[in-house]
């Protein structure tokens, strides 16, 4: 191990990254971007497409308005409603999204209910499961009814002179008892072990393929070959480059979800009625700090498969497949019941989106948190073994 | 110098099975002179320069290398020895300066020695105007510069050129012949592979021909032309490889 030429081949090899665009891109500004233009996007295409859908222009028909001329006359005075004339057609009208709702009122329905108020009613609503304007004139159209039902009753309680309390002995009062950091970890939770599992791989993935398979495409293996450098080292000076990728893009990740999470509380809050969000830093220290194995891993495991590969596009076939062995086990974290113990704190990547999970809400089980570091560290020496050796493998090298 | 002793290399080929390269090469460079490994496509030049520059690990024999053992002793080869072929290609995003400067890096040069070699170099070769340009923005003439450059920077005894003028225009390759004499003049030890034989002619004071992985002849042009009683370097290689392929079995059983 000669240090000084892994930092003549580090420092060369960072330069060199830094001048092309894509790695920029892969590295600095997808990691920082993507889970605010997620956020935004998501939030902001929900609210646009559920204002727009339900605001206004829902075609409502109301089958026999004279049953209930009352209630016909109020789901007429909403705003967002379009009446359209009754005809026999509607379910038809529903199909071929013509119509939203159709509204069907028993056989004198107010007249009845004036009169012989023990008798039951039922109003049918004909709607498009699923669709959200006919959902949305749905619910509109049951609270029309439902205030004029509440005032049947009211009037009725008066008559019999009883308070409204004998229909309601007691309510309900939910109140948040779970500290604000542990309420914004166990959203973290889901998400975060996730995409920043799932980054570390990708932000390793563009410098690992370019060190390698790029180095081969261009020309530039021989060259470097026929160099002095021990070829330990020059793996050792690539591997740096890449972990240090890797380990940025994963940083920047984190930060970048948390400060999400944080910015977006307010769109959040209104949800969640003003509750007050934060993040812990030492969770966010302590899952980085057990990320450091897996972006190893990573780094490592995609050099040593990329060096096999002839060029860059039969690296990318090599790796396409990779990513669906990382997204599986990286989706544990979003596996509601799925619970650590000590087998599971074996599996790659599983292990570590489970742990991160529970660090995110406040829980450290120390032992497994260990076996994992352990494990996962063992794993990524055992990659940093197998990416010397293929560097070393004249078949490999100039498999061209 | 470069003393190769019964040097062999066989890998394995999916398709051809068991692939013997180069087979039981032995020869012998001195410095200030140059020698021209003369053979066909797929003979094993490239395989034997190749395992010269420790690029390859011999699979039996070995071959000495300024006085160091290419198998013992790779790394002191290698900063020995300047190593130039078609497929040693430039980083593009590098500029031309910073190309240079990392293969003096890696070749030990401290910071002060090497910028002034490379100042040195620069100027000697007119590539001042393009020293800050990336290698990607140059021309193929350009390009060579930098790459002859690269191979000069730590000032190596040892020059081994694998088909050096391949694909290149006439003034380039011109560049890269006055460059390989320069290398004689300056006393170093040039060995080189081309299948042209007017190049062999104007350049080599030794000339090996290889064929199927085997040095079949070597000597002085004149020692080949003695002994084949033939004037045409062409007319030679012919009668030469032509030969090998008809006595092949029966070398093969002694």
């Amino acid at each position: 191990m000669n240090l000084r030429n892994i930092g003549v081949v580090y420092r060369k090899e960072l330069r060199d990254m830094l001048r092309d665009r894509r790695t920029i891109i892969n590295a600095i500004l997808i990691p920082l971007l993507a889970f605010p233009v997620l956020l935004v996007g998501f939030v902001g295409v929900a609210i646009f497409v559920a204002s727009r859908a339900t605001e206004k222009d829902l075609k409502v028909m109301i089958l026999n308005e004279a049953e209930a001329p009352e209630v016909a006359q109020r789901i007429r005075r909403e705003l967002s409603f379009v009446m359209v004339q009754p005809s026999e057609d509607y379910v038809d009208a529903i199909n071929n999204k013509r119509l939203h709702l159709a509204v069907e009122f028993p056989a004198q329905m107010e007249e009845k209910i004036r009169t012989a108020p023990a008798e039951p009613h039922t109003v049918k609503l004909y709607h498009f499961e699923g669709q959200i304007r006919s959902t949305a004139a749905a619910r509109r159209v049951e609270r029309i009814v439902n205030a004029y039902r509440d005032e049947v009753i009211a009037a009725r309680l008066e008559s019999r002179g009883l308070d409204r309390g004998a229909l309601e002995p007691f309510t309900f009062e939910k109140e948040n008892a779970a500290s604000a950091d542990r309420v914004t970890g166990s959203i973290l939770g889901f998400l975060l072990p996730y995409f920043v599992i799932l980054l570390s791989l990708t932000g390793a993935m563009y410098p690992a393929l370019d060190l390698t398979a790029g180095e081969k495409e261009r020309g530039t293996m021989e060259t470097i070959l026929a160099s002095p450098v021990h070829r330990g080292d020059l793996v050792a000076g690539k591997f740096l480059l890449t972990l240090t990728f890797s380990l940025v893009t994963t940083s920047l990740s984190i930060v970048s979800l948390a400060a999400t999470v944080l910015g977006g509380a307010g769109l959040i809050g209104q949800v969640s009625k003003g509750f007050v969000f934060a993040v812990s830093g030492t969770a966010i220290s302590a899952v980085l700090f057990l990320l450091l194995p897996v972006t190893v891993l990573f780094s490592a495991g995609l050099m040593a498969i990329a060096v096999y590969a002839r060029n860059y596009r039969d690296a990318q076939n090599y790796l396409a497949p990779l990513m669906f062995v990382v997204i599986l086990p990286a989706m544990a974290s979003m596996v509601p019941g799925m619970e650590l113990n000590a087998r599971l704190a074996l599996v790659p990547i599983l292990n570590i989106s489970l742990a991160a999970r529970e660090i995110l809400t406040g829980q450290y089980q120390w032992g497994l948190i260990a076996l994992i570091f352990g494990s996962t560290a063992a794993y990524a020496a055992g990659a940093l073994v197998v990416v010397a050796r293929q560097f070393n493998r004249e078949e490999v090298i100039f498999r061209v | 110098m470069i003393e190769a002793l019964k040097l062999c290399k066989s890998f394995r080929d999916k398709k051809r099975g068991e692939v013997h390269a180069v087979q039981d090469v032995s020869f012998n460079c001195q410095p200030g002179k140059i020698y021209g490994l003369l053979g066909a496509n797929g003979a094993g030049k490239t395989t034997t320069l190749r395992l010269l520059a420790t690029i390859l690990q011999p699979t039996s024999g070995t071959a000495r290398v300024a006085g160091f053992d290419i198998v013992q002793q790779p790394q002191q080869v290698r900063s020995s020895v300047g190593f130039l072929s078609t497929a040693t290609a430039l980083y593009g995003r590098l500029t031309a300066q910073e190309m240079v400067e990392y293969f003096g890096r890696l070749n030990g040069l401290d910071e002060v020695t090497l910028k002034a070699r490379i100042d040195g170099l620069f100027s000697r070769m007119d590539m001042d105007e393009f020293r800050t340009r990336q290698c990607d923005k140059l021309s193929t003439g350009m390009k060579q510069k930098v790459s002859i450059a690269r191979t000069l920077v730590n000032d190596p005894p040892v020059m081994i050129f694998d088909e050096p003028t391949v694909g290149l225009d006439v003034m380039t390759a011109r560049t890269i012949v006055r460059f390989i004499r320069e290398c004689r003049d300056a006393g170093k030890t040039v060995i080189f592979s081309t299948h042209v034989m007017s190049e062999v002619e104007k350049l080599c004071d030794r000339v090996g021909i290889i064929h199927d992985g085997r040095l079949l002849t070597e000597g002085t042009l004149d020692e080949l032309r003695q002994r084949h009683g033939l004037t045409d370097l062409e007319d030679i290689f012919v009668r030469v490889v032509s030969d090998g392929r008809e006595r092949r079995p029966l070398g093969d059983n002694q």
